[in-house]
């Protein structure tokens, strides 16, 4: 086997390259693009980091200097959770770029995430685009055209492809030399993201993440390098290489996302907000409510205690029926409105189900269906969030709604707006504060991330062994149609 | 027996739906110069291609060292140095790194110094040898291009229009190094508009019209092929 060849040939393009102008500013121009993504996401992740936890520490200092209280009222009080970013999204922000990053925990309510209030969302707006997974699914297959559309169409209308072949360089060799020189170039705009994932490892993500995520980006840009080597070996004029090169990009790269989401917003379509807060009220009613012991929803559960204390009436049981009847009534509620956000969350995930398979269709879906997943910027991730942050909260109102049954005797409580001394004894100290907050999203979901990335990573490789498969073909077949 | 280097038997081509090749018969021996005359469009050029493999013949044979072409592509290529109809190099590259390159890629290695005397003998300006090929006239470029076939020291040697481009000194040293290289064995396949040049080198020379070979003239022990028996067959064929 003549390695040396493949060498030679791909020696050669580089020398082209630095010798012609255009590759040579293409070259720079996209080099540049990727340092400022990357600078740019970094800077956007940090930034973000810190406003959050300022806004963090401010909010738990304002929540545990809270005075002696109530402890329903600290449920009304509330709290805040953050959502910490992964250290992956300095390279794809994902939805985190429009999801918000902050939720308000209180009780019988179940929020949705919104930004911190001094979070400037104006810059997230404006440069969010502009982060390396952007860059990379975008940019860099077009830098890759410009300095490869004409590798092989160039020799043939030089008609030095004739002269090579009558040298004995196969097309097979002549056509993994071009591949070589633009591989190993699309390898080189890797480094930008090579040191975006040293610093997402020195964040805290494992190695092991972090390689699997340059995998993806790498065998996507490697399926670019063979369609355009491809192109390169078919076409016979240079010009029509790169116009034909042009209209794949414009496809895969331009069309294909927002096309997808059409066909998965017109495939599943979502519940009106209002519909759905109606069919969320309707299933409300009747479940009683919590702060009214009188309500007659909560009968049953009164006649059942006063029977299993052998008791009269509640004044003589144990503990304090009204923290009893919020524990229920918060159950209850809870119940019902994660039976609806369930809904809702499975609804907006049918429809990102459908964008994953139509990833199948094109490698730039499938690596931003890869990228998000594996960055923990996902829907998914985004959902484990909110499932997590609602059992915090349900964690956080039950324990008050505890203390509110245990410590607090009933008899104080119906008088505590008449007398003075027993609304001092319905307060519970404040140093139970301190324990209550839970302050934000630490677990990390490496395992769920692989495994929900794990598909697109397949539908990459398949795309990158199709193409390579493709172009083999066509390009061993090169000295046929140089005469 | 010894089968001849180059050999046509019965070569048939098309090129689309054109009959370009007819029949073609002819046979090159060792150390030969052998030459192809004929109108544009009559096939020459093809007739060379054939031998590369880049064409496949719809019938006959085009054999190199008696083995057909086609069964062994790489082979016969191997053998082979050929220069294409216009000179096909870099313009990006200067004449040292084009012939660096090409003969890498053939698995020669030269010495500079050889090949600086190889663009001597091609009598290539030395003060343009440095510059990229963008900035040389047609005539500097086919030196490069013969230089690049003499370095390879191939056996064979196919050469299309070899001489066009050149000044009539350039022409007249060519012709001294054909000889020199048919002298040390190398057999010789040249396609050429020049006449003069293919009665003065050549041991044999083939009128090609419109695809069929329709007279072959043979130098004799004593006496080289004559001119003008040469151009009055190419004027009748023509007329014809
Ligand atoms: N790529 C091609 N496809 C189809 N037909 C071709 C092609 N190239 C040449 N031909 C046809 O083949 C015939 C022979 O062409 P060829 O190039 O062999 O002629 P030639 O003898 O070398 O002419 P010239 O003296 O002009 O170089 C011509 O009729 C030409 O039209
Ligand atoms: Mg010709």
């Amino acid at each position: 086997m003549r390695l040396g060849d493949i060498y030679f040939i791909a020696k050669d393009e580089w020398r082209y390259w630095f010798r012609s102008r255009l590759s040579l500013s293409a070259i720079i121009a996209a080099s540049l693009l990727l340092v400022a993504s990357l600078i740019n996401t970094t800077h956007q992740v940090q930034t973000e980091s810190a406003t959050r936890e300022g806004f963090q520490q401010e909010a738990v200092k304002t929540f545990e200097s809270q005075p002696a209280r109530h402890p329903h009222r600290m449920i009304h009080y509330g709290h805040y959770i953050f959502r910490t970013p992964t250290p992956l999204s300095v390279i794809d922000l994902g939805v985190d770029a429009s999801a918000g990053t902050v939720m308000f925990l209180e009780g019988h309510r179940q929020n949705s995430t919104v930004f911190p209030p001094n979070y400037s969302n104006a810059y997230a707006g404006q440069l969010a685009d502009l982060s390396p997974a952007f860059a990379y699914q975008m940019l860099v297959p077009l830098l890759l055209i410009i300095l490869g559309y004409a590798s092989i169409s160039r020799e043939r209308e030089l008609g030095t492809e004739i002269v090579l072949y009558s040298i004995a360089v196969t097309p097979m060799r002549l056509w993994l030399g071009k591949t070589l020189a633009l591989g190993a170039s699309a390898v080189i705009t890797l480094t930008p993201l090579v040191v975006g994932l040293s610093f997402a490892v020195s964040e805290g993500e494992p190695v092991w993440t972090a390689a699997y995520m340059f995998l993806g980006y790498a065998t996507y840009l490697l399926t670019w390098v063979f369609i355009i080597t491809a192109t390169s070996a078919v076409c016979q004029r240079s010009a029509s290489a790169f116009t034909t090169l042009l209209g794949i990009w414009i496809v895969l790269c331009v069309i294909s996302a927002p096309l997808a989401s059409s066909i998965a917003e017109t495939g599943k379509s979502y519940e009106g907000k209002v519909a759905s807060d109606i069919a969320v009220q309707q299933a409300l009613r009747g479940t009683g409510d919590g702060h009214n012991e009188a309500d007659i929803a909560f009968n049953q559960l009164r006649a059942e205690l006063l029977r299993q204390y052998e008791v009269k009436s509640v004044e003589s049981l144990p503990f304090n029926i009204r923290g009893i009847i919020s524990l229920n009534a918060e159950e209850t509620q809870t119940k019902i409105l994660n039976r609806f956000s369930d809904q809702r969350m499975e609804q907006a995930k049918a429809q990102t189900q459908v964008i994953y398979w139509l990833g199948l269709l094109s490698p730039t879906l499938a690596l931003k269906n890869f990228s998000v997943n594996i960055a923990g910027t996902s829907l998914s991730e985004y959902q484990r969030f909110q499932r997590q942050a609602e059992r915090v909260r349900f964690d956080f109102v039950q324990k008050l709604n505890t203390m509110h049954a245990e410590q607090l005797t009933y008899d104080d409580d119906i008088k505590r707006s008449i007398d003075p001394l027993s609304e001092q004894r319905t307060r519970i100290d404040s140093h139970h504060w301190k324990i209550l907050y839970a302050t934000s999203h630490h677990e990390n979901f490496e395992v769920a991330r692989i495994s929900e990335s794990f598909p697109h990573f397949l539908a990459l490789i398949f795309w990158c062994f199709f193409a390579a498969i493709m172009a083999a073909n066509v390009a061993k077949k090169g000295d046929k149609n140089v005469a | 027996m010894i089968s001849s280097p180059i050999s046509a038997k019965n070569l048939c081509v098309l090129r689309g739906d054109n009959q370009v090749l007819d029949n073609v018969s002819f046979t090159i021996d060792a150390g030969d110069i052998f030459a192809l005359l004929g109108g544009n469009g009559a096939g020459k050029s093809t007739t060379l291609l054939t031998f590369l493999g880049l064409i496949s013949p719809s019938s006959g044979q085009a054999l190199i060292n008696g083995v057909e072409v086609g069964a062994d592509i790489q082979g016969a290529r191997a053998q082979i140095s050929y220069l294409p109809e216009s000179a096909n190099l870099y313009p990006h590259l200067s004449a040292y790194e084009n012939l660096e390159y090409f003969l890498s890629l053939a698995h020669i290695s030269r010495s500079p110094e050889e090949i600086s005397l190889s663009l001597d003998e091609v009598k290539l300006a030395p003060e343009a040898r440095k510059k990229p090929l963008s900035s040389y006239s047609k005539g500097m470029r086919q030196k490069v291009s013969i230089s690049l076939a003499i370095l390879r020291r191939s056996p064979l040697l196919l050469l299309d229009e070899p001489t066009s481009g050149l000044d009539p000194l350039a022409i007249d040293e060519f012709n001294i190094i054909l000889k020199t290289l048919s002298n040390l064995g190398t057999t010789i396949f040249m396609v050429t508009h020049d006449v003069y040049g293919a009665c003065e080198v050549a041991k044999r020379v083939g009128l090609l019209r419109q695809g069929k070979m329709t007279s072959m003239f043979q130098a004799r022990e004593d006496q080289k092929i004559s001119v003008d028996e040469v151009h009055q067959a190419f004027r009748q064929s023509q007329a014809s």
